[in-house]
């Protein structure tokens, strides 16, 4: 008996589906061989809600189709119907995971067009705000790669101190979850008492989970098995797909708008954002893991840096009635799936003529995803899915 | 970017060039042109990457604008292209060819702005709004507020008032 | 596959032995962070109901629910916060006038039913109401809208003291622009005018740039906005919301901005009165002041023939004769009085009733008569002394410099008054005396203490940086006179004016005492009101109060029906009071002319 062929874990799939003479598999519902299956809207795959329409055969995907539209809310025409100051509280929701990015570029496109210099201390506790909420998220999209393999465990880890570090968001800015602390003109509170120190012991527990996610995921059998060479993305994609941060880092190309287009008080901090060329679902989630120390670094880097006291808001006309002249403009920033950008258009009025969000999901789970999808078995559709970052809200807003 | 410019401004019919930042700029071009213009980025002046297309409704002059946002992958620098299409006929040439997930947006645009691509693939597909029968929702003309008053209902037992009117009201309700 | 990768995961077992991480404690509560947004609480009594929290807030979750009836400056409504709605972003308490709204850190309220999750904070009492912590409007540099006023320029007072130019430059387009984007438009201020401006409107129109709407705006309720926007009291601008917080809105200087962009002959243009159509009825307006001017405006507008009585030379009133230069130069006067007569309305000069023409011959001539003939007759202290030549009222002082008559202006002078008429003449003596002497020897007091005086605090400041002596807090007891002529007043401290049931009583520290030298003396403790023009017979079909005041109904009817009162007789003593009674005894005597039945006088 041949014991290597009895545990032989990737079974020729070479007969199945037939391929026509166009390279595309012929898909014929009625003759039996193919399957067409849901996915979602409660996916494993994501935060919130979107559905994969999968035609299968086997337990191999041929072909697959997003569907979004669960989460849709309207909020960039919601946002032509509010007052600037008003669009503040509605564009967090657009990305509920790490909403601290839509503040910023809401914040940053308003003070382009608006012609408004944010003050130093300002700019330091948004870079800190960002960052903190890269954090928290990195917290759980590292760990949660495992988790889509099964592995759980780290999973409740990295929760566990992303809580402590919603924690430190509450007390800088009155809130868990939503922030509301980048405003335009500034933000909306200087550091509390003691919130340094806090924090750096917050970070001892991110140092230590750094290590211990390395040992139990990264070394692990079963998940570099799954994980190495799952989903490449090959270079020449990252632009005709739109690829965009870590994904496209995994791939050997550097997309980092903090390096590209440092913002804020990027350019004086020190850091190299980590690129390797493996571009697989492995690949993917250690760049996410070398991003956690990154971030880390940062953290502590701006804490050392930032003034203590200072002017947190830069005049601004009346917000009840503030009007802003005729423009557009494009303003991102670096989200923890990639560039996270608003296009905004004023007409004089005091409220916007329109606004556009450009998150990474837009094109990573639409385009990109179909395409990555087709020959991956089901049970690989979570993890390629969570090592893409994707976040529904910011596709259909 | 001042050289792209010119450069473009040479080849095509453009105007209103804004030099927004110094790795942003906006031009409009006439409808013909557009796609050419585009494809012309992107295969000539190194402007591989589409980061968005999206419309917006300029109501009062009847016309849609196309912002065609390009970026160059190798100076960081951005390109807006600017096309105004005429608002009742809104029509516009398919670029689905030039990058993979083009043919997201034009999706998007002909279900929330009914902005029509022909020829672009899954066009006619729902995209967000699965069974709307309404008017393209993100056309200005399209009343938000209105539509959820009369598809929800409010919330009884609230009613506001006006400091002013109320205190005239209270104060002085012959004058 | 190696080894190390099958062994490492095994290194979570190490965290075995760790104490667990989750909470403990179920029981006990964990209370928000101190910055966090919670329910709302509000301190009802600091509130105003001004409604700002309700325009900014994007959910429409706040509604303004009656707490209890309006007064001046505090609409008595209060925010009511549907919980259905709110998604705490606290903006808010960000934006209230007055700090009264915050958030407090409660985030665990259960309540089965829905609509216990509609309260109004602070008057539906709630467990956190006393929890200093939660949200609260960020300190140092983070406003919403601007506190402080865009400064308006004044002449310096060296350049103002020897001279009658206008002290006040008024705002350019910018300084108007930026002063009127302060406002909320929350209109508390609209109901403590007595001419209900439309204030938060024409700020509006100026923020806009739209001057045309402003002047519209200005003119639906007040003829007179060039003198207005000079002088008013502003009442208006001591119960703005922004007041709380910060300085309240240059309301006067913004209205005062609009009447002067616009030159005198695009008036008709754009306020739409170059075609009046007229009715055959007529009315006789007593007084060419605020009242008799503005009822004259509305009544010619409304389509009647207006004929005014003035016994001077010149109309306007006490804006003119009572007003120094230096504060309402009289260009402004005659821009607005212009315009009115514009508009068709005949006036009659050096024409008194009683002596030219009799009250009852009006009557029978015209189909109704409005009178605001004013407060023109000085008062006296009566003190011993008082009855010298050399004692004058400062009303009659202030008359002739206006006429430019040959008067009196001693080397040192006294003035007994604390009202804006004392600081009044007190300027305008001190700018002759600086002509007439090279320097300012004048002194001026008053009952009440500085912090009651009752003249604008503005008033006193620009007099002392003119070199005029303003000692508040003194009660006059004789004047000396030597020799036929005052050589000053003797004054002993004044504690107090009033006793505890609210009576006027003062009370003075007759060993505390003073003597100031002055060979002229003024007075100027209030004025009096002439009706010598109505006959005892007359008076006899009017209504009167107990202490002698002319009794009206709400239009400003007397008990004769085809004659109406209004003005400083009546209401004020102030132009404001004068324009709002005259336009209502316009709408009054408009309806009493077409048969409309209204509230019959008292």
């Amino acid at each position: 008996m041949d014991l290597k062929k009895l545990f032989q874990m990737n079974p020729d799939r070479s007969l199945y589906p037939e391929m026509g003479e166009d390279g595309k598999p012929i898909i014929d519902l009625s003759s039996h061989k193919f399957l067409k299956i849901w996915q979602g809207p409660q996916h494993p795959g994501i935060t919130g809600n979107m559905s994969l329409e999968l035609t299968v055969s086997g337990d191999e995907i041929v072909e697959s189709k997003t569907h979004v539209g669960y989460l849709h809310r309207g909020f960039e025409k919601l946002m032509e119907r509010r007052k600037f100051i008003q669009c503040f509280p509605t564009c967090i929701r657009m990305c509920v995971a790490e909403p601290d990015p839509n503040e910023y570029i809401l914040a940053a496109a308003i003070e382009d067009l608006a012609g408004i210099e944010v003050p130093e201390t300002a700019q330091w506790l948004r870079t800190l705000a960002l960052e903190m909420a890269r954090l928290q998220i990195l917290l759980r999209s590292v760990p949660g790669q495992g988790g889509t393999f099964a592995l759980g465990l780290g999973y409740q880890w990295g929760n566990y101190i992303r809580d402590l570090i919603l924690d430190r968001f509450e007390e800088l800015t009155g809130g868990r979850v939503y922030h509301m602390y980048i405003i335009p003109g500034g933000v909306r509170g200087l550091l509390p008492d003691g919130f340094k120190k806090r924090m750096e012991e917050n970070l001892k527990l991110v140092d230590e989970f750094v290590i211990n996610i390395d040992n139990l995921m990264y070394n692990n059998s079963v998940f570099k098995q799954r994980a190495k060479g799952l989903a490449v993305i090959p270079k020449d994609w990252i632009d005709t797909y739109g690829v965009y941060g870590p994904t496209a880092r995994a791939a050997g190309v550097m997309r980092d708008v903090r390096k590209t287009h440092p913002y804020l008080k990027y350019a004086e901090l020190d850091f190299e954002p980590f690129t390797t060329t493996e571009s697989d679902v492995y690949a993917r989630s250690r760049v996410r893991w070398h991003d956690l120390q990154t971030t880390v670094d940062l953290i502590r880097q701006i804490m050392a840096k930032m003034p203590d006291g200072g002017e947190i808001r830069a005049e601004t006309p009346n917000v009840l009635h503030w009007r802003i002249p005729k423009g557009e403009t494009y303003q991102k920033c670096e989200s923890s799936r990639g560039e996270y950008g608003m296009y905004m258009v004023t007409d004089g009025s005091d409220k916007p003529r329109r606004v556009n969000l450009k998150g990474p999901s837009y094109t990573h789970a639409n385009a990109l995803l179909d395409k990555l999808l087709i020959n991956a078995n089901i049970a690989d559709t979570a993890a390629i899915m969570v090592s893409l970052a994707t976040c529904p809200p910011e596709i259909e807003r | 970017m001042k050289d792209l410019i010119k450069d473009i401004e040479s080849r095509f019919k453009t105007s209103d060039y804004i030099q927004k930042l110094d790795h942003l700029a906006f031009i409009t071009v006439e409808k013909e042109q557009a796609i050419s213009l585009v494809t012309y980025l992107r295969d000539y002046r190194k402007y591989a990457g589409l980061t968005l297309l999206t419309a917006v409704d300029w109501l009062e002059d009847g016309v849609f604008q196309l912002t065609y946002l390009l970026n160059n992958p190798t100076d960081y620098t951005e390109i807006g292209v600017r096309v105004m299409i005429d608002r009742d006929n809104a029509t516009m040439e398919s670029s689905h060819h030039l990058w993979e997930n083009m043919m997201t947006y034009q999706r998007e645009l002909r279900e929330m702005f009914g902005i029509d691509f022909p020829g672009s693939p899954r066009i006619e597909e729902d995209f967000i709004l699965e069974g709307w029968d309404n008017m393209p929702p993100y056309r200005r003309d399209f009343d938000t507020k209105k539509y959820a008053e009369e598809t929800y209902f409010p919330r009884p037992g609230r009613e506001s008032n006006d400091p002013a009117t109320y205190m005239k009201s209270k104060m002085y309700p012959n004058d | 596959m190696n080894i190390k990768d099958v062994l490492s995961p095994f290194t979570a077992w190490k965290r075995v032995a760790r104490d667990p991480v989750t909470v403990k404690d179920p029981f006990n509560d964990r209370p928000g962070a101190d910055r966090y947004r919670g329910f709302h609480k509000n301190d009802v009594e600091a509130c105003i109901g001004c409604g700002t929290c309700e325009d900014i807030c994007e959910n429409e979750a706040i509604d303004l629910v009656p707490f209890k009836d309006p007064i001046s400056g505090d609409s008595g409504l209060r925010p009511s916060i549907d919980y259905g709605r709110c998604c705490w972003c606290a903006l808010c308490v960000d934006v209230c006038t007055t700090n009264s709204l915050t958030l407090s850190n409660e985030y665990t309220w259960v309540a089965t039913d829905p609509d216990e999750f509609i309260f109004t904070p602070g008057v539906d009492k709630k467990d956190w109401d006393e929890n200093e912590k939660g949200w609260k409007k960020p300190e140092g540099n983070y406003e919403f809208y601007g506190l402080k006023r865009v400064e308006m320029e004044h002449l310096h007072p060296e350049e103002r003291s020897d001279s009658f130019i206008e002290m006040v430059k008024g705002y350019s387009k910018e300084q108007a622009q930026k002063e009127a984007d302060r406002c909320v438009e929350c209109g508390i201020c609209t109901a403590t005018c007595p001419a209900h401006m439309g204030i938060p409107e024409y700020i509006k129109a100026i923020r806009n740039d739209d001057i045309e709407e402003g002047l519209r705006v200005l003119y639906e309720t007040n003829p007179l906005p060039e003198i207005c926007g000079r002088i008013c009291t502003h009442k208006c601008e001591s119960v703005c919301s922004i007041g709380h917080k910060g300085d309240p809105l240059s309301i006067r200087w913004l209205k005062r901005y609009i009447a002067d962009q616009v030159p005198s002959d695009k008036y008709k243009d754009i306020l739409d009165t170059n075609e009046i159509e007229n009715n055959d009825k007529k009315i006789a307006i007593i007084g060419a002041g605020p009242s008799g001017l503005t009822a004259a405006h509305y009544l010619v507008k409304m389509g009647y023939s207006v004929t005014i009585f003035e016994q001077f030379e010149a109309a306007g009133g006490m804006m003119r004769y009572g007003i120094p230069e230096y504060r309402l130069p009289y260009e402004s006067i005659d821009k607005d009085i212009n315009y009115i007569l514009s508009l068709g309305v005949d006036i009659k000069y050096n024409t008194r009733i009683g002596a030219d023409i009799t009250l009852d011959q009006l009557g029978k001539d015209f189909d109704a008569v409005f009178s605001g003939t004013g407060l023109h007759l000085g008062r006296s202290t009566g003190i011993p002394g008082s009855d010298n030549e050399h004692v004058y009222y400062s009303t009659d002082y202030l008359r002739k410099i206006t006429a430019g008559e040959e008067i009196e202006v001693a080397e040192s002078i006294v003035v007994i008054g604390g009202g804006n008429v004392a600081m009044d003449i007190t300027r305008s003596l001190a700018r002759m005396q600086k002509v007439k002497y090279g320097k300012a020897n004048i002194i001026a007091t008053s009952l009440e203490k500085e912090d009651v005086m009752p003249a604008d605090r503005e008033e006193v400041v620009e007099a002392r940086e003119e070199g005029a002596i303003i000692n508040p807090g003194w009660a006059p007891q004789s004047i000396e006179i030597k020799d036929g002529v005052p050589t000053g007043l003797h004054v002993v401290e004044c504690n107090s004016l009033f006793d505890e049931t609210g009576r006027f009583n003062p009370q003075c520290s007759m060993d505390v005492k003073e003597f100031w030298p002055g060979v002229q003396i003024i007075e100027s403790i209030g004025q009096g009101m002439d009706l010598s023009y109505i006959s005892e017979e007359f008076k006899e079909n009017m209504a009167f109060s107990p202490r002698g005041r002319v009794e009206t109904n709400d239009y400003f009817q007397t008990g004769v029906k085809w004659f109406f009162m209004g003005g400083d007789i009546i209401e004020g003593p102030d132009v404001i009071h004068g324009i709002a009674n005259g336009h209502k005894a316009a709408i009054g005597i408009d309806n009493f002319i077409q048969g409309i039945d209204f509230k019959a006088a008292k």
